[in-house]
């Protein structure tokens, strides 16, 4: 395996399962298949991935006074300092469909699923969930072949808690981002460990081609075997039925093209342990993995929510004992409004740190933040407020040379947020004119 | 999570106290009703009295004959039976006009009185309809295993018993259940997961070595000392391998796919096995191979229901094959045994259907009734992730949040087992603590002996150790899921107390009446309002709702949750917040007052109904897998009366929920 021989297998023991970072990656070079067929010369791939926090910004310390190049980066953004020349801050975007629209409560909820669909979610507590495609899953579906991936979904904290988690809503709309269909959300892995054995196979090949041949002959038998049952199904479970073949392709793509499999970076690699016990080193692992998957090319695209849509954890580690949902609901009382700046602050600082990871990481002509696009938000605004308009939105990146970053762009009101996710697939050349409630390609991002 | 503390200043729209959720209509009016049955109602006024007139007013001028708006005209609905007709269509019109979002603004708008009557007088319209109508068990949704269901079924099927659902996505929760139909989705990784969960599990079942015989299920019952290899594998000895081939097969795909394998499907699986068999397999191999496919068959993982006419609105009993499988996932989370199969296949399980509801309760399989809904419908499975303020509640860890909530289990498995009266639940005089969890109540020993007190009963055995003992109570500070440490836990927030969380977990998990959703976009407080904010929390809370627009709701969540205040964030016991005294004391929107959480106690299990109502509610939707509907409401009715005349036993819920439509029954 002699395009691995740059990695030192003496730094990749350490980095994954622990709170540090993951030191190979500056010394590792490309991985990607692209690269490997013609280093150098080719043309970097360009990713997307999204990142979420939620109950809101504390948009005060949030949003820059200045618009264009010449702006201070205000208290919540601070953290972003050494990468600022790579953020665009967009202000004024506005997500419609998370308001109530005559459906009442549960903000939370809307939030979070309407955030990438910019669709209205039906509100029901289990009974015909429904939102709509959403950004990443539009991007899957029309590039995902090319990777071994079509997309990935992680996050920091596991799908259902206990209830129904906001006014009337299930669950899975305050804890999913990505819906692959307007009717089946995409749960995300929370354990490290798990993402990592999706993206590199730590079988030998030989066992794995032998394990693929039977899963292939396993889902060949079950696919004709069940090829009668839906004429004696009703409508609802024909649904169902129809997830699980959907399903089913996708795995069996999978299995067709495993000779071209991700490697794993060095012999003797180690997997990542389970869920760090503690938040912050199990962000930095998350974000770890998705410098890996971009880097190897395991897919070029991502959703990660950093904490479920109302999340009430506590973040005693920065000293702030509250809950999280608690404090969002801050009155305008100074002592709480400063406790969440601090949150919202910590956060930025796990994006930071992603950013600077991925700097890094030289890539073709650049490095693999140059070749990336990251959207970093919430759903809500003021999480006092409980608005939808004027986001708290970052796009960070290069985009392949197709964003002007290092700027405050400030757009009308109620522009939709889905205008950006439209301008985003463009840059990822999947040419689509709608998705959701847009109204058209957000401009102004390449200056 | 959800967004249920308003701060002073929230908007409350006045609206009525009306209830979201259908089982629940007809006590929404108050806080804690009156204790009545809802079949003792008496039939209200009919939609042309009490509900067409209120279109008339405020919504017909848009939603009229010509060009509606929505394209929604509601000039049609003039009596009860326009409106029944059009169910899905007044669910969401019920939902615009309770939560104000019709009529829009710059419109008329009605009084917050004239809104609760119309949302009154239309659901009375479905309410009746149901009770007056044909009967309708509605339809569920088929379901996936969940995590749970599968690990069990697993242990159960192939007598292994280990997690193979660790690396699974978490199953979302809907209806405040995880085992909901239409929210148990499938997803690429999910089908990854299941692949690679048969190939470990076949390995395991056919490792060399002899798995331990399983203790507590009756895979093993055939052969107790077998090694689940050798059960896997049993057939007619003398046999030829074709033979074999297809009664091992036709066995286990029987189990599996809980109903009798077809002559087809045995043939598919033996083809499969043989041509693996012929690819230079061993037979044994080719057989796991043919294991591992009925593992990721959809006849495996969903609980399907099949149906020659699946979509005939035709009302029929289920087969006894998906009886047994409803029943023994309802109360075992896992797949029938060989008495309900046997039962099932010679057409005696409903004849015998009492006889063996009271077999399985005794099963140790029904821990599942603690440990997946008892957990669910107390919401205690948030205790996991609760991290209290360790400067303020130093007493707090990890171990004594693990003792917390195995007093919860053990003590609703008691009643369980004891099959006690269900209004035990909110008022008894024996729990189950350990040392630690004894010592943060303030209890000695086994008779409830306070710390520093003299015994009030003579013989208790003192507390020690991390083992749970028995412990009778002597006083009303503890007693009932209401004060245990758990539940008062999972109901505060990490730094404090929150009274309207509690107040809110009492009227939806016991009373079945919660307030109505939060309204949306809630404005900031008025800074000059924010500065008179002083004092004690419940002084705070005082003036908070003496903001008439906040008062409405908290008027019923507050008092409940004030009653607790003698119970820190911790569950611990105290008679001051900081510096202010503990004023337990409060008042119910109908008038009853109570001084102290044990007079509140009272009045609530005055209200034995009203908690029997909401608890088969709850259980009825964990039974089913589904959201219970309005023509669910015959079935609770009987349900709760059935209740009433057998001293509120346990195994009578379970027992009516067992012989119900809705669980017995089956439409398009």
């Amino acid at each position: 395996m002699p395009k691995h021989t740059r990695i030192s297998r003496r730094t990749v023991l350490r980095g994954l399962g622990v709170a540090v970072s993951l030191p190979w990656l500056e010394s590792m070079g490309p991985l990607t298949a692209w690269a490997d067929a013609s280093p150098r010369s080719a043309t970097a791939p360009n990713r997307m991935a999204f990142l979420y926090v939620p109950n809101g910004i504390n948009m005060a310390d949030w949003t820059p006074a200045a618009e264009g190049a010449d702006f201070d980066l205000p208290p919540t953004l601070q953290p972003l300092a050494a990468v600022r020349d790579r953020v665009l801050v967009l202000t004024g975007l506005t997500a419609d469909k998370a308001r109530p629209n005559g459906d009442g409560g549960g903000d939370h909820a809307r939030a979070l699923s309407a955030f990438l669909t910019g669709a209205q979610p039906r509100k029901t507590d289990g009974t015909d969930i429904r939102a709509g495609i959403s950004v990443d899953q539009v991007a899957a579906a029309r590039i995902g072949d090319q990777t071994w991936l079509p997309s990935l979904e992680i996050g920091c904290e596991a799908g259902s808690m206990a209830g129904n988690c906001d006014s009337g809503y299930s669950c899975v709309y305050s804890s999913t981002m990505s819906w692959r269909s307007a009717t089946q959300p995409l749960p995300k892995e929370v354990n490290p460990k798990a993402v990592f054995e999706r993206m590199f196979s730590t079988a030998p090949s030989a066992a794995r081609a032998e394990r693929d041949a039977r899963r292939k002959s396993v889902l060949d038998f079950v696919r004709e075997d069940s090829r009668d049952l839906a004429s004696r199904l009703g409508a609802s479970d024909r649904r169902k039925l129809d997830e699980y073949f959907s399903s089913l392709r996708d795995v069996e793509q999978r299995i067709a093209k495993s000779a071209q499999s991700p490697a794993l970076p060095a012999d003797g690699y180690p997997a990542p342990g389970g869920i760090p016990p503690e938040y912050e080193p199990h962000l930095r692992l998350m974000c770890d993995l998705v410098v890996l998957a971009f880097q190897a090319d395991v897919t070029r695209v991502c959703t990660f929510v950093l904490a479920n849509e109302g999340s009430n954890r506590s973040y005693k580690f920065i000293e702030v004992r509250e809950g999280h949902h608690e404090l969002s609901h801050h009155g305008n009382d100074p002592a709480k409004k400063d406790k969440l700046r601090q949150i919202n602050t910590f956060h930025v600082r796990q994006l930071a740190y992603l950013l600077e990871k991925l700097r890094s990481i030289p890539e073709g002509d650049g490095t693999l933040l140059d070749h990336a696009m990251l959207a970093y938000g919430s759903g809500n605004s003021d999480g006092n407020a409980h608005n939808h308009n004027n986001l708290p939105i970052l796009l960070a990146g290069g985009g392949c040379g197709t964003l002007q970053s290092g700027r405050h762009v400030r757009y009308p009101d109620e522009t939709p947020l889905t205008n950006l996710w439209l301008a985003m697939l463009n840059r990822l050349s999947v040419e689509a004119t709608q998705l959701g409630d847009s109204t058209g390609v957000l401009p102004g991002l390449a200056g | 999570m959800a967004a249920n503390e308003r701060r002073p200043g929230t908007q409350a729209r006045n609206l009525p106290a009306a209830i979201r959720h259908p089982v629940t209509w007809l006590c929404f009016a108050a806080a804690v009703c009156a204790s009545v049955s809802a079949a003792d109602m008496p039939p209200g006024p009919g939609f042309a009295e009490a509900g067409a007139p209120f279109l008339q007013k405020y919504c017909n001028d848009c939603h009229g004959d010509s060009a509606p708006e929505a394209e929604l005209s509601l000039t049609v609905f003039r009596d009860d039976a326009s409106v029944v007709k059009q169910s899905d269509r007044w669910k969401t019109v019920l939902g615009m006009v309770e939560t104000g979002g019709m009529p829009p603004e710059g419109e008329s708008q009605p009084t917050a009185d004239e809104r609760g009557a119309f949302v009154r007088a239309v659901r009375s319209v479905f309410e009746r309809a149901a009770r007056e109508g044909k009967p309708d068990p509605g339809r569920v949704t088929m379901r996936r295993l969940n995590k749970t269901e599968y690990r069990n079924t697993i242990r159960d099927l192939i007598g292994v018993d280990f997690d193979p659902t660790e690396d699974f996505p978490s199953d979302d929760v809907g209806h405040g259940f995880d085992n909901i139909g239409d929210v148990l989705t499938m997803s690429p990784v999910l089908m990854e997961r299941y692949l690679a969960a048969a190939e470990s599990i076949v390995q395991r079942a056919f490792a060399v070595q002899p798995t331990a015989p399983d203790k507590q299920n009756s895979a093993g019952a055939a052969n107790p000392g077998a090694t689940s290899r050798q059960r896997l594998l049993a057939c007619a000895a003398d046999a030829p391998q074709a033979e074999q081939t297809r009664e091992v097969l036709r066995r286990f795909a029987t189990r599996a796919y809980r109903r009798p394998a077809t002559d087809d499907e045995v043939e598919r699986l033996a083809g499969l096995a043989e041509s693996a068999i012929r690819g230079g397999q061993s037979w044994e191999a080719g057989l796991q191979l043919a294991f591992q496919a009925v593992l990721c068959s959809p006849k495996f993982l969903f609980r399907a229901e099949l149906d020659e006419h699946p979509d005939s609105p035709e009302v029929r009993p289920l087969d006894e094959s998906q009886l047994a499988s409803r029943l023994s996932y309802f109360l075992w989370n896992s797949l029938p045994d060989e008495a309900l199969t046997e039962l099932a296949a010679q057409g005696q399980l409903r004849a015998n259907l009492d006889a063996q509801v009271q077999r399985m309760l005794q099963d140790p399989k029904a821990q599942s009734l603690v440990d997946s809904f008892a957990i669910q419908w107390l919401q205690l499975k948030r205790l996991d992730s609760f991290t209290p303020d360790p400067q303020r509640f130093p007493r707090f860890s990890s171990r004594l949040r693990d003792a917390m909530l195995e007093e919860t289990k053990r003590f609703f498995a008691a009643v369980v087992r004891e099959d006690r009266s269900i209004v035990e639940l909110l008022d008894a005089d024996f729990t189950f603590l350990n040392e630690r969890l004894a010592r943060h109540y303030g209890i000695v020993d086994t008779e409830g002996t306070r710390a520093g007190q003299k015994p009030v009963r003579p013989g208790g055995q003192p507390i020690r150790g991390e083992d749970f003992v028995r412990v009778s109570l002597a006083d009303d500070e503890r007693g009932g899921l209401l004060t245990q440490a758990s539940v008062l836990t999972v109901s505060s927030n990490p730094t404090r107390t929150s009274p309207v969380k509690r107040g809110r977990w009492v009227l939806e998990q016991i009373l079945g009446t919660p307030p109505p959703p939060p309204p949306p976009n809630v404005p900031l407080l008025p800074e000059d309002k924010q500065s008179e904010l002083t004092g004690s929390l419940r002084q705070r809370f005082e003036q908070h709702r003496s903001n008439p627009v906040c008062a409405n709701c908290h008027a019923r969540m507050d008092p409940i949750g004030f009653a607790f205040e003698n119970y820190d964030a911790v569950g611990a016991y105290r008679t001051k917040d900081g510096v202010f005294d503990i004023d337990p004391s409060g008042q119910l929107p109908d008038g009853r007052s109570f001084q102290s959480w044990a007079e509140l106690k009272q009045i609530l299990t005055d209200q034995k109904d009203l908690f029997a109502r909401c608890l088969a509610e709850k259980m009825l939707i964990y039974a089913l897998g589904r959201g219970l509907e309005f023509y669910d409401q015959p079935a609770l009715d009987r349900i709760v009366a059935a209740l009433q005349s057998d001293n509120y036993r346990f195994s009578t819920l379970v027992r009516e929920i067992a012989h119900s439509d809705p669980f017995q029954k089956r439409r398009g």
